[in-house]
């Protein structure tokens, strides 16, 4: 079922378009991670799908229904949604205190409360920190509070933002196991913003890449900015990073964004037209992909099947020869 | 330096033997205080909360107006209500003039200025994330409100105490408006100048130990508070 359908939502701040998404489709019970550099509309679009912030421009409808962006249409919706922010901040009172905050709002009787916040300080294994003054925990604990907090509530979404950045490594994945368990058991769909590929591989059943407020076919891999210059008959001269020299057929000049599509970059053994020299440097396994990562002095990822990989013999610190077609590139401008 | 030596142990004296014109000054000093304080309170906290948390136009004029009647002399204050309250004011009838009343609502105008704009800067300071984790989890604007509120407790608190610091040692509204009658308007500030114009230095002293221990003891809270919400 789907949960959230949008289009056309555009998000203006001073003048500046942060956000401008053609469509958006969020289907009921899945984990989606939204992948992007810093400041590609992530949080934006959390916010507005939190009903926190309205869009400047579009609209957005939730279970079929049209979304007004009024004070009193949104009240009801905020008790579905449950936004996590990157570094969530817990009221200076006790974990118990901060539990109930919003079960008191959805008042809920006292009994039936103290159950419900057992039962989510457990599943996030903090029962001991029931009674401790919320503002002493450690960044760790702090971000389980604040996931039992929210899924205390049983929202039908729990949006997080950033889960993992401001927690060390042990509870990193404590916070990704978390996760996992509560869209398994409770069915709560969740979207979550990340840098992190690895981790949006290993949790996400669908990944959406942001970039300048956009979404990208790329998938977040081999996004270079690069200069275009005239080059002979209609085809122009792609320099990325004064490193790797590309043919695009394409008539264009300046600055552009550039995107590879990781699974077209061909691997041969001579130099040739669109082709770059460099090492692998790193090969690893994604979700039954194998990614192997080569430096040409600009980093290429490769994403190719297992059986594709076996039939390569490729190994950490080989020197190769990549050839990029021209129908593996993409090209927007900036 | 033998007279002020010579007044100061008779003024512990005095205060020790608990006399009781000099505790039924002391009374009426903290009943007008206190009450202007609660007013004040009642005023300027949720004024200064929604100037504090909503946009609006003319809001930092509105602060800069505030923070400019900080500095309003006690005594344009004093001028000012006795305008309305004197027998041939609006306010005449109501007979405010020389009560304790009228010392009150004196003393409030002076001081929802000073509440209202440490709730300002107290609801300012308070993180914003707080604000929206509240909506996330559903609370409405009120419940929101309650929440900042509540976090910036300490910082309002504080407001509070400063203004009750301010108007326990004022003397212009106190005089004008109360008329320094014994036993009913005469505050620790205007027995002190009336004893001084007398040349009575015993009891002025004892009065302003009393009003110094008073106001360390404001300013110990005051501390108190403002370290909580530096916390």
């Amino acid at each position: 079922m789907t949960l959230y359908s949008a289009s056309g939502i555009k998000k203006i701040y001073n003048g500046k378009t942060v956000l401008d998404l053609n469509s958006l489709e969020i289907e009921q019970g899945n984990i989606y991670t939204l992948l992007g550099p810093n400041g590609a509309g992530k949080t934006t679009l959390l916010r507005i799908l939190a009903f926190l912030d309205p869009p400047t421009k579009g609209t957005i409808s939730f279970r079929g229904k049209d979304v007004r962006f009024s004070e009193t249409s949104l009240q009801p919706l905020r008790k579905k949604v449950v936004m996590i922010n990157q570094r969530p901040i817990l009221f200076t009172t006790t974990v118990y205190k901060n539990i109930e905050f919003g079960l008191k709002v959805r008042k809920l009787p006292p009994k039936k409360r103290e159950h419900i916040i057992k039962e989510a300080l457990g599943m996030v294994g903090i029962q001991h920190l029931a009674h401790a003054p919320a503002h002493r925990l450690s960044g760790g604990e702090t971000q389980r509070v604040a996931l039992a907090r929210a899924f205390a509530l049983s929202p039908e979404v729990l949006l997080c933002d950033e889960p993992t950045s401001s927690v060390d490594l042990e509870n990193q994945s404590a916070v990704i196991n978390i996760l996992k368990q509560v869209n398994e058991q409770k069915q709560i769909t969740i979207i979550f913003t990340t840098h992190d590929r690895l981790q949006a591989a290993a949790l996400a059943t669908r990944t959406m890449f942001l970039d300048h407020g956009k979404q990208s076919a790329a998938a977040g891999e081999n996004i270079f900015t690069a200069d275009l210059k005239e080059g002979t008959g209609d085809s122009s001269l792609c320099m990325i990073q004064n490193m790797v020299e590309l043919n695009m057929p394409v008539r264009k000049t300046g600055k552009v964004r550039l995107f590879v599509d990781p699974e077209k970059i061909n691997i041969i053994n001579k130099p040739g037209k669109n082709c770059a020299h460099g090492k692998v440097v790193q090969v690893s396994e994604e979700k039954e992909r194998i990614r192997i990562t080569v430096d040409t002095g600009v980093f290429f990822t490769l994403l190719m099947t297992v059986e594709k990989y076996r039939g390569t013999n490729l190994l950490v610190g080989d020197q190769i020869y990549l050839h990029i077609p021209p129908e593996a590139i993409q090209v927007q401008d900036i | 330096m033998d007279l002020l030596i010579d007044s100061f142990i008779s003024a512990i004296m005095l205060a020790a033997s608990l006399d009781a014109e000099l505790f039924s000054i002391v009374a009426v000093s903290l009943k007008v205080s206190g009450s202007s304080t609660v007013l004040a309170s009642i005023i300027g906290v949720p004024f200064g909360f929604v100037v504090a948390f909503e946009s609006f136009k003319g809001k930092r004029f509105l602060i800069t107006c505030l923070n400019t009647l900080l500095a309003l002399p006690t005594v344009v204050i004093g001028l000012f209500v006795y305008a309305f309250i004197s027998r041939r004011g609006i306010f005449g009838p109501l007979d405010l003039l020389y009560t304790q009343g009228a010392i009150i609502i004196g003393q409030t105008i002076l001081i929802v200025p000073v509440v209202a704009t440490f709730t300002i800067s107290a609801i300012s300071r308070i993180d914003d994330r707080y604000r929206k984790t509240a909506m996330t989890l559903g609370a409405n604007r009120l419940q929101t409100a309650m929440v900042i509120i509540r976090e910036a407790r300490f910082g309002i608190m504080a407001a509070i105490i400063a203004a009750f610091g301010r108007v326990i040692a004022e003397v212009g509204i106190s005089m004008m408006l109360g008329g320094n009658a014994k036993g009913f308007t005469r505050t620790m500030t205007t027995a002190m100048a009336l004893e001084y114009d007398k040349g009575e230095f015993v009891l002025a002293v004892a009065l302003g130990i009393i009003l110094l221990c008073i106001s360390f003891g404001v300013n110990m809270l005051f501390h108190f508070f403002q370290g909580r919400t530096e916390e």
